[in-house]
């Protein structure tokens, strides 16, 4: 056998398609991890009928005290649109949790992600605090800690106690469908949207029962129940990031029929 | 150690140049500190508008430091090997540029003490990964790119004659350093604006020509800055050497570029209405005859591309350094405004998430902490290039190269000085 030499240029050849085949590889592999929409077993799931909001806002100020929430920032946003027959309508605004969510799809850290079960977290140690996520959202859901947090939660204890730490300053922050409620509670036996210790707070708080949660892959939740005997509507669903949260739209009193 | 240092006291326009970018740069300092310390909250931005000044500066300086790769590819790919001292300068120019954007987006983030997440953390998808990417392997190509320019220090050349000689050896991979220029280049000069392509929830923007139009705007502008800053380090100091011939021949080529920029920009914004998507023809009302008419008619179209387009191809005016010199800096400002009319007119049309709510409009102030870290980051731009035409020769078309061995191509053929 003759001996080997290699010669510069063959070297940085040999590197160039080594280094790209490492990129490749993964970039591919990350591509799936990030691009692939949620598919866990369970599929959570918001509907919020709007013949049953008065807009007394507890569900955001429920909000406020279980996420400790800085006053200056809401999650969840109770929104007046319109008006059907003599009634004010209302939409609350919690983050939409969509199925294609152009925040996870833009971040530039993969700080926004996927859980299986549908929710869009914040990872909020990882995240840089660029704000592409808010310049990328439709629904205006996401808020950012120009400061930090310091001082009192007013919402705390009459709303609520924190279950969660206070994001730092410099990390946007949004409605989380209360995981940390859902993980104790499953882990505990319990089912989210029936149990109140396993569903989300503004859920439980409403005090007309206008917000429902549940499993979209069980047929019997909550949930899956309203969706499927009433027509509903997601916000901006031409844009295709197939929302979590769905509402029932308000129907005059005249017209309303008991279940 | 110190005994060559001495310090003149006498004052020259130098020195109140220095003096006066000395204090920009103190208070931008001073600034700069109150925003790491206090937070983002010192500046105007919110949740509607979270990119404002500071990005514009990013991407104007990314923009504007484009002259170095396409100048680059030119002579060293294109072989138009007479250019090459503007190249130089292109790359100085590119270089600093390239950190003033990195300055400004420490400035920016809110946890800029977490910005090697990007590197670490990869989400592909995200165009805004790609682009730090990108701007963190060019940026090193732009080090190894101006290595034989700093090689030229005086203090370098005779303290550390190894060092230097080795920097200068660098030069002989100039052509490798290109293609991989024009290939990062290409890349994030669009990615840039597929940035604010890609955003589907602001239809003012979601539209796929944005990544053309930032490359070739980029292209533009970045020659163009390189030129006037060549020009006008010649009128200002004799340490800048120039060959007139070549700027001006450069200049003409910019001349026919502005006639594909100018069609393309106007068709871009004009041609939004074809298509009506709630929230786009607002946006273009923002510009046609809202808050940015003027930026878009008079500096972007007006000055920023028919006139120093008209200037350029006339050779009279072109002959003239006064017209090429003005019509230079208004292609490069028209590029700024470009950029800023479109970051922050697309931020201030607020689009209705609720059922058939209506649009409505926010607006977007630079808080004095904000300009005076901006005016900071140019002056430390400006400082730089000055410093770097007083003692590395980056403005000087005398320097002839020696062969490039490795490819063996001739960079340079000896230029007479007009």
């Amino acid at each position: 056998m003759s001996k080997q030499t290699i010669k510069r240029r063959e070297f940085i050849k040999l590197t160039a398609v080594g280094l790209a085949v490492a990129a490749g590889t993964r970039a591919v592999t990350q591509t799936k991890a990030s691009g692939d929409a949620p598919h866990g077993k369970r599929q959570w799931a918001m509907v919020i009928d709007q013949s049953k909001c008065t807009g007394c806002n507890y569900c955001t100020l429920a909000c406020q005290a279980h996420n400790d929430v800085n006053p200056d920032i809401q999650w969840n946003k109770v929104l007046e649109n319109g008006v059907v027959g003599d009634q004010q309508v209302y939409v609350p605004r919690p983050c939409m949790h969509c199925a294609k969510a152009p925040c996870v799809e833009v971040c530039p850290v993969k700080a926004s992600y996927y859980r299986e079960d549908g929710i869009v977290m914040m990872d909020y140690d990882r995240c840089i605090g660029c704000r592409y996520c808010q310049i990328a959202c439709p629904y205006e859901a996401r808020s950012f800690n120009w400061e930090t947090f310091t001082g009192d939660n007013p919402a705390v204890p009459e709303w609520g106690t924190p279950e969660v730490d206070r994001r730092p300053r410099g990390v946007p922050e949004k409605c989380s469908f209360c995981y940390q409620r859902i993980d104790r509670g499953l882990s505990l036996g319990l089912t989210p949207g029936v149990d109140a210790d396993a569903t989300p707070a503004c859920v439980v708080v409403c005090p007309t029962g206008a917000r429902l949660f549940g499993d979209l892959n069980d047929p019997e939740s909550s949930a899956s129940t309203a969706l499927r005997e009433n027509a509903s509507y997601r916000l901006r669903e031409n844009l295709g990031t197939g929302p979590r949260v769905y509402y029932l739209p308000a129907v005059p009193e005249a017209l309303r029929v008991e279940v | 150690m110190f005994k060559n240092l001495r310090i003149k006291t006498s004052i020259t326009p130098w020195t109140i140049w220095l003096g006066l970018m000395g204090l920009i740069l103190l208070t931008g300092l001073v600034s700069g500190i109150l925003v790491f310390w206090k937070g983002l909250v010192m500046t105007n931005l919110s949740d509607l508008v979270p990119w404002g000044l500071w990005i514009t500066i990013d991407l104007s300086s990314i923009a504007l430091g484009a002259g170095a790769f396409s100048l680059c590819a030119g002579v060293y790919l294109f072989g138009l090997k007479r250019y090459q001292p503007i190249a130089r300068t292109a790359t100085c120019i590119g270089l600093i540029g390239y950190t003033m954007a990195t300055l400004a987006l420490i400035l920016d983030i809110g946890k800029p003490e977490r910005f090697w997440h990007s590197v670490v953390y990869w989400n592909t998808h995200s165009l805004l990964w790609e682009v730090t990417m990108c701007v963190i392997l060019y940026l090193t190509v732009l080090v190894f790119e101006t290595m034989p320019i700093i090689a030229n220090l005086e203090w370098l050349r005779k303290r550390l004659p190894k060092i230097a000689a080795l920097m200068e050896g660098v030069h002989h991979y100039a052509p490798f350093l290109a293609i991989l220029g024009l290939g990062l280049s290409s890349l994030h000069q669009s990615s840039l604006g597929a940035t604010y392509g890609v955003i589907k929830a602001r239809p003012f923007w979601f539209k796929p020509e944005m990544s053309v139009l930032f490359m070739f705007s980029a292209i533009v502008g970045g020659i163009s800055l390189t030129l006037f800053a060549t020009m006008l380090s010649s009128r200002l100091t004799k340490r800048a050497k120039i060959n007139d011939v070549l700027i001006e021949r450069v200049a003409h080529f910019v001349g026919y570029l502005l006639i594909g920029y100018f069609y393309f920009r106007a068709w871009d914004a004009l041609a939004t209405t074809y298509t009506y998507d709630p929230g786009r023809s607002e946006g273009l009302r923002l510009l046609t005859k809202g808050p940015f008419a003027f930026n878009f008619w008079i500096v972007e179209m007006l000055l920023g591309m028919i006139m120093p387009m008209i200037l350029l191809l006339y050779k009279p005016t072109r002959m003239n350094p006064f017209w090429r010199m003005l019509s230079l800096m208004l292609v490069a400002l028209g590029v700024v405004a470009f950029r800023w009319d479109t970051n922050i007119a697309g931020q201030l049309v607020l689009m209705p998430y609720l059922p058939g709510a209506a649009i409505a409009y926010t607006s977007y102030r630079p808080s004095l902490i904000e300009i005076l870290t901006g005016a900071a980051i140019i002056s430390y731009g400006l400082t730089a290039f000055s410093l770097g035409v007083k003692y590395l020769r980056v403005v000087d078309h005398t320097l002839v190269e020696t062969a490039h061995e490795t490819v063996h191509v001739n960079s340079t053929e000896p230029v007479t000085i007009s």
